[in-house]
């Protein structure tokens, strides 16, 4: 069962705009090779539990200071506390951003159902192409759900943004073209942002990934051109 | 020949050789710099120079003088001396003095220089006590001419208790090497357009300026004039609203190209005194301060242009807004700009002024990017001119009516001096009382050093408009312009952190009790600071001391004096000599501590350190968002009492492709060469790491870079 691995009291860019608290849920369904919290996901038992009661105590003191808390992972929608969670951080009224790679659309269509969230970023690994998506989640993903989750979030009013960690092994700029034209398609209730991040090998899930270069500065500054 | 003279005409005179027949060789290059030019050789030796010297600089009788003198003549001529020069015969006179039990004398008639060696290294290696120093023939001659004012400083400006306590670093008397100048100063734009550039001793002279170009070459002269009479920062008062009446006929691409100039005339002006650029800084405010608002405003030509400064608050923000898009750019290479550094105010009235949302974005796009922006936090009536590191000057009554007419306003601190703190606890043992009375002790003996150099100032500048600080002493609107009577005395603490571990065991951000004593200290200094104040009529101020080479020299000093005792507390990298106290009240750099608590608890030391206090957030790779750094901002000046706050990034700068990249790094992430040099914030100002002295290469080992908190990225506990 997934419990609460990490806290991190303030954060300044999970949040746009915003001065954030972020807790993060351990277990995924994805093995990214590329993924930095690789602890939560493999080794979550080796990772001190963080009791939720501190957690909301903690945040009590930083109530003027924080916009909200974001909800990461991990992959939370996995966990069956999560709505739970949610529920407790919103009646001490907190703004809530979650944090999902988009694998379970049910529990995102019931979470923003009942109201529990302000703003939700989806992590889409790829242009939907199974053998390119397969390749970045490290395992085989049901791409119909991912689109699934897609179109719900865009047919929702909270505040949305599409996320993609690039790296020159996966991504290719048409991939990115791709990518960004995908999610801009279509109806939009409120029109999401598109967010790169560059891949950083600091850190990796997969070992070999940590000989990998990232994208040159200026290459990264040209790509992120193409989905602004 | 060589022979005794005073010291100053032996100074004026360096440069040559002595030639004569006891050594027979010319040693031009050995010696050129301590050797005095004579006319005279050998044949020309006359012993009752030694005489005149002795009764000119000492109390010596004439009968002893006259003793000394022919047994140096009785040396000299038995031929033991194969090289006759100056400072040679000094030595041998001095050595005499000391044989006859005279050691006043000898004091008085000692020479000030600097050894062979010494200059050999100096010329081939640079100085890192000030890293805004570069390296090259005016840097050597600034440290040449500082090491020979320092002595001079030690020796006879200070009493030798004060001089020893330096020296033993119980306290540390800064710039001494620019003991005959103030610290620094705070002005206003004001007193150029009003009086033109009208220098004592100028070749020429300059009206009021007519354009806003020659309005700033004016500012950037006269900074640099200012440089040399002043040890450290030139800071410049509400720039972009004294600017202002000079901008209405300019377009906005003209405003963008004044800024532009502004900006890189400050920044390469690296060719001044001892090659270093001028330390400025530029006080920025969105809206119009309430002091300036119904002030006449002076235009073109030194003319009062009808209007008010209020009636200018459109025209001051377009100049406001195109520094930070020049800041934001950067230099053509992309890094950011190292001077000068804009202080924005952050008032009431900022919030009260329409578009300051998006002046706050922009001036926080610009300290995630780039870093420059200090965002100064003026709450309440607190109005203040800021400068230096930190300094600020606080408004009072009487400078809020000097308010009325602007270009009377102009501050100085005369001196800093820094109290070395964790040693107190050393010597207390963990007594409190023993602990309160030496700080009580350093407190005064700094007091008993700032009376001395107040002495010596006024002494300088009681010669006038003729005298060596003429500058200072120039009388345009019928006051010096270095106003004595407002001049504040800055009180400095390195290493509270450190008293506390060794007094209590704990740091300062440990515990709530450890909090508590730490305020208690530096409670202590201030109300101390306010008793001496009114009881010698002297403004004497707490300031966090930068201490960009203090930490280290108390540290080292430390280490070698109480090893036992330091070894434990002291911080950075003992094997690569990389040691440091903290600096003044921050708390320990490396400490785990989110930024809304490290603002929250060391803005708790602000109110009580009146002339100046900063919290740095160090940001490593991050790039905040800035709309969230903007909300922060909001939240630091309601809720805290935090003076002021920047966000210190940190940069790769490649020397063979040219580009800057975000984070300290070995290689250029664009080029991949190793050809690198880092740049961040040292202590208040940007430099290239690679001019950092060893203490400070330790703290930024040690900084903690908040770089979960920042780049979402976030840590795992």
């Amino acid at each position: 069962m997934s419990e609460i691995k990490g806290f991190l009291e303030t954060s300044f860019l999970d949040w746009p705009g915003r001065v954030s608290a972020v807790m993060f849920l351990s277990g995924c369904n994805f093995r990214c090779p590329f993924c930095h919290n690789h602890s939560l996901v493999l080794a979550p038992d080796k990772l001190n539990t963080i009791d939720l009661a501190y957690i909301l105590d903690r945040l009590a003191k930083f109530k003027k200071w924080l916009g909200g808390v974001c909800v990461s992972g991990g992959e939370p929608t996995l966990s069956s506390q999560l709505p739970v969670v949610l529920r407790k951080l919103r009646r001490e009224g907190w703004a809530v951003k979650l944090d999902t790679n988009g694998t379970r659309p049910q529990v995102l269509s019931e979470l923003l159902s009942e109201g529990l969230l302000d703003m939700v970023s989806m992590d889409v690994k790829a242009p939907l192409d199974s053998k390119k998506y397969n390749s970045c989640a490290g395992t085989t993903v049901d791409l119909g759900s991912v689109k699934k989750s897609i179109s719900l979030l865009k047919a929702s009013d909270i505040d949305l943004e599409f996320r993609m960690t690039i790296l020159p092994k996966f991504h290719s700029e048409k991939d990115i073209s791709e990518w960004a034209e995908y999610l801009l398609d279509g109806e939009c209730l409120k029109s999401p942002r598109l967010k790169l991040q560059n891949f950083n090998p600091r850190s990796t899930l997969d070992p070999h990934l940590l000989d990998d270069e990232p994208f040159a500065s200026k290459t990264f500054e040209e790509l992120q051109r193409l989905v602004v | 020949m060589g022979v005794v003279m005073p010291i100053n005409a032996e100074m004026e005179k360096k440069g040559g050789v002595v030639k004569g027949d006891v050594s027979g060789k010319s040693e031009a290059t050995d010696l050129a710099l301590f050797v005095r030019t004579s006319q005279e050789d050998m044949t020309g030796w006359n012993r009752e120079r030694i005489v005149d010297a002795l009764l000119r600089e000492t109390y010596v009788d004439r009968d002893t003088a006259e003793r000394i003198s022919i047994e140096i003549e009785e040396t000299i001529s038995t031929g033991k001396v194969k090289t006759v020069t100056g400072p040679l015969i000094r030595e041998m006179v001095n050595a005499k003095l000391l044989e006859y039990g005279l050691e006043q004398a000898r004091r008085m008639h000692t020479r000030l220089g600097v050894p062979l060696y010494d200059v050999d290294q100096m010329l081939v290696h640079p100085n890192k006590e000030n890293a805004n120093v570069p390296h090259g023939p005016e840097a050597t001659n600034l440290t040449l001419a500082e090491g020979i004012k320092k002595e001079y400083a030690l020796l006879h400006v200070f009493s030798s208790d004060v001089a020893d306590a330096h020296l033993n670093g119980d306290l540390h008397l800064h710039d001494l090497g620019f003991v005959d100048r103030p610290y620094c100063s705070g002005q206003s734009l004001e007193y150029i357009k009003k009086f033109g550039l009208n220098l004592p001793h100028a070749l020429a002279m300059a009206g009021p300026a007519k354009h806003p170009e020659v309005l700033l070459a004016h500012m950037v002269k006269f900074a640099a004039a200012l440089q040399s009479h002043f040890a450290g920062a030139i800071g410049w008062d509400a720039v972009n609203l004294f600017f202002a009446p000079y901008l209405e006929e300019l377009d906005d691409k003209q405003v963008k190209q004044l800024a532009q100039m502004m900006i890189y005339e400050f920044s390469q002006q690296a060719v001044a005194r001892g090659g270093q650029a001028i330390f400025s800084d530029i006080n920025i405010y969105w809206e119009v301060p309430k002091h300036f608002e119904n002030v006449p405003a002076i235009g073109p030509g030194g003319e009062y242009t009808g209007k008010t400064y209020g009636e200018y608050e459109k025209q001051a923000q377009r100049f406001a807004w195109a520094l930070f898009d020049t800041y934001k750019e950067g230099d053509a290479s992309g890094r950011p700009f190292f001077f000068p550094k804009p202080l924005v105010h952050i008032t009431e009235k900022f919030f009260e002024t329409e578009g300051h949302m998006d002046f706050l974005h922009h001036i926080c796009d610009v300290a995630s990017d780039k870093g420059n922006t200090y965002f100064v936090f003026d709450r309440g009536e607190t109005a203040k001119i800021s400068e230096c590191c930190r300094l600020s000057f606080k408004l009072e009554a009487s400078d809020l009516e000097d308010a009325k007419e602007p270009w009377r306003m102009r501050y100085s601190a005369l001196q800093n001096i820094t109290v070395n703190l964790p040693r107190l606890a050393y010597k207390a043992d963990g007594d409190d009382t023993k602990l309160f009375s030496l700080l009580t002790e350093q407190l005064m003996l700094a007091a008993k050093g700032h009376e001395q150099k107040k002495k010596f100032i006024e002494k300088l500048m009681a010669h006038g408009e003729n005298g060596p600080l003429s500058l200072l002493a120039m009388k345009l609107d019928g006051q010096t312009y270095l106003r004595l009577k407002k001049c504040s005395y800055l009180v400095g603490m390195v290493g509270l952190n450190e008293l506390v571990r060794v007094h209590m065991g704990q740091e300062v951000h440990d515990s709530d009790e450890a909090m508590k004593f730490g305020l208690k200290i530096i409670a202590h200094m201030n109300i101390l600071c306010n008793k001496m104040s009114e009881e010698t009529g002297m403004k004497f101020v707490l300031e966090q001391t930068p201490a960009e080479s203090t930490s280290y020299r108390f540290a080292k000093l430390d280490y070698v004096n109480y090893p036992e005792q330091s070894a434990k507390v002291l911080q950075g990298d003992f094997d690569k000599g990389e040691i440091y106290y903290t600096n003044s009240t921050l708390f320990n750099v490396g400490s785990l501590m989110n930024p809304i608590e490290r603002v929250e608890r060391e803005g708790l030391f602000h109110p009580l350190i009146e002339a100046g206090s900063i919290t740095h957030i160090w940001l490593g790779e991050a790039q905040p968002d800035k709309e969230a750094l903007a909300n922060f901002v909001i939240n630091i000046f309601r809720h805290t009492q935090n003076d002021q706050v920047a966000f210190s990034p940190e940069f790769t700068s490649c020397l063979d492709c040219g580009k800057t990249a975000r984070g300290l790094s070995e290689v250029c992430s664009y080029c991949g060469s190793e050809h690198v040099d880092g740049i961040t914030r040292i202590t208040g100002y940007f430099t290239k790491v690679s001019s950092w002295n060893k203490g400070k290469l330790g703290e930024l080992h040690d900084r903690y870079r908040n770089e979960g908190h920042f780049d979402g990225q976030g840590a795992v506990n």
